[in-house]
């Protein structure tokens, strides 16, 4: 069974330590969302994972390999890092051409995979953007890896790009490691399995996001009918009537009664992400 | 086609800048005409110097022409600060190269620019003089001086320039003028000695060749140890 693992790792530039003794285990192919604030140690911790810095201690092993030891376990990793690194002076189709002769790979079906073949002879640095980092993300696609570093993929892109980018990688982490850091927490929610917090370089929740527990939770509630006699604290706002409450379950007890009432709701919406309040100051 | 890693970087740098590859081919024109030009002069106009004038002018040209290889090559480490600072060196660390694979591609990729134009010199100089009727002993040492000595200039700037570019804190690669100056230091030496003692000119040069290829493979070989895969990072 494949397993990446961090033992107590402290790592860092020079002498300057960024993230400290975080230990993580991996065991099961999914997708890990990485969240942090700005300047949190998120890149230093996939740099870290994909061999290029050394831990100051502790160890780093991907299927019991050194991390910055083993170069058969860093050929098993693909690290997409918040830069484009494609060639600028270079077409498309070169640009990654130039990574398939250096690591091997099948540049026509990037192209396919991503719906890249209209740019194909467009040189790099006359894309758009969104298209830049389209073809960029297209070089962690040219082989097959076990475990994909993401850092903000989808930055920068359409939705419509965003939408197929994450469903290649929700199809990967059936049966891949998928590490994804990312700040939009909507889509975090969408895609990840499990999370993993960091703050000032310190590993602050590892677990499903499933069990993220927040301190509150607001939903809107739209309904066709007057409903505000019967739930007198929430208030109202922008058509919906806003109630705070503890937890999900909470909700589905005031929509059951709300129901029973004679309640016609025809829309619910959760007006706060719950992942919101890990970037909040603690 | 697949290419190894120096060759597309090769492609790569003749593509990035056209106007060193014309300055290294208009030295090495310069250089041939330099080597040759003594043909022109009449024998009894020789007045008395203190050098031997129609044996060590020559000799000059070699080192035009050693420095229009390190002209030639220069774009591959304007190449390498780019890569550097737009990620794709970090990108290529990633997939499994160590950074001593990373210079080793920019080295050979700079030493392969630099022999074909040191061939290229070579070998015109050498049609040039015997068209001109220039001694072709001389004509055969100037060929094995200006490859040995081109070889080993361009592999010591390129090595150094990489070193300054990785050591740098600034992302401007303004450091790498220095290796440029640090790099063509052998090459006095390889001029003035063999004017001043013109009967071991080739001797000399080859030495101080030999020393500087070593020099630039110990120094290629200790970067690749000393600076970790952290100084290749945007």
């Amino acid at each position: 069974m494949q397993k990446l693992q961090l033992q107590e790792v402290s790592a860092g530039y020079g002498s300057e330590e960024v993230i400290h003794r975080i230990s993580l285990e991996m065991t099961e192919p999914s997708i890990y969302v990485v969240l942090g604030p700005n300047g949190a140690g998120k890149t230093t911790l996939f740099r870290t994972i994909c061999g290029i810095l050394k831990p100051f201690s502790g160890q780093a092993k991907f299927d019991e390999m050194d991390l910055f030891t083993s170069k058969e376990a860093r050929r098993r990793i693909a690290y997409l890092s918040h830069l484009n690194a494609l060639p600028e002076e270079m077409t498309v189709f070169n640009a990654l051409k130039y990574y398939a002769d250096v690591e091997g790979g099948d540049v026509e079906h990037v192209l396919d995979l991503l719906s890249l073949s209209d740019l194909r002879d467009k040189k790099f640095s006359s894309l758009s953007q969104g298209q830049k980092k389209r073809a960029s993300v297209g070089k962690i696609f040219l082989r097959e890896r076990d475990l994909y570093l993401l850092d903000e993929p989808t930055s920068n892109v359409d939705p419509k790009i965003s939408k197929e980018i994450r469903d290649i990688l929700i199809n990967l982490s059936k049966d891949k490691f998928v590490l994804y850091s990312s700040h939009n927490l909507y889509e975090a929610r969408e895609i990840g399995t499990y999370l993993i917090l960091i703050k000032n370089g310190e590993l602050k929740f590892f677990d499903k996001i499933e069990n993220v527990k927040t301190r509150q939770y607001r939903v809107g509630i739209k309904t066709l009918n007057d409903v505000s006699k019967l739930l007198p604290e929430s208030k109202f706002e922008n058509g919906y009537h806003v109630v705070t409450v503890g937890s999900p379950r909470e909700v589905a007890k005031i929509v059951n009664n709300l129901v029973k009432l004679g309640a016609e709701i025809v829309e619910l919406r959760e007006l706060d992400n719950p992942l919101q309040e890990f970037f909040e100051e603690e | 086609m697949r290419m190894s890693f120096w060759q597309v970087t090769m492609k790569r740098s003749v593509r990035l800048s056209k106007t060193y590859f014309i300055l290294g081919v208009v030295m090495t024109v310069y250089g041939i005409i330099l080597s040759n030009v003594l043909t022109f002069v009449p024998a009894n106009l020789a007045t008395p110097t203190p050098v031997d004038l129609t044996n060590s002018f020559p000799v000059l040209s070699v080192a035009l022409l050693s420095l229009s290889a390190v002209l030639f090559s220069l774009p591959v480490v304007m190449l390498f600060v780019y890569d550097k600072n737009s990620g794709v060196l970090e990108y290529l660390l990633s997939t499994g190269l160590d950074q001593l694979d990373i210079f080793k591609g920019y080295v050979k990729a700079s030493l392969s620019l630099a022999a074909y134009l040191l061939v290229f010199s070579t070998i015109t100089n050498s049609a040039v003089g015997i068209l001109l009727g220039t001694n072709l002993g001389l004509l055969a040492s100037m060929g094995v001086l200006t490859f040995a000595i081109g070889i080993s200039e361009v592999f010591l700037v390129t090595v150094c320039m990489m070193a300054f570019s990785s050591l740098q804190k600034t992302p401007m690669g303004a450091n790498q003028p220095l290796g440029v100056v640090i790099g063509v230091i052998p090459m006095f030496p390889a001029l003035i000695l063999p004017l001043i003692f013109p009967s071991h000119a080739i001797v000399i040069d080859i030495l101080i060749a030999a020393v500087t290829l070593i020099v630039s493979l110990a120094l290629l070989l200790s970067i690749g140890r000393l600076i970790l895969r952290e100084k290749l990072l945007p």
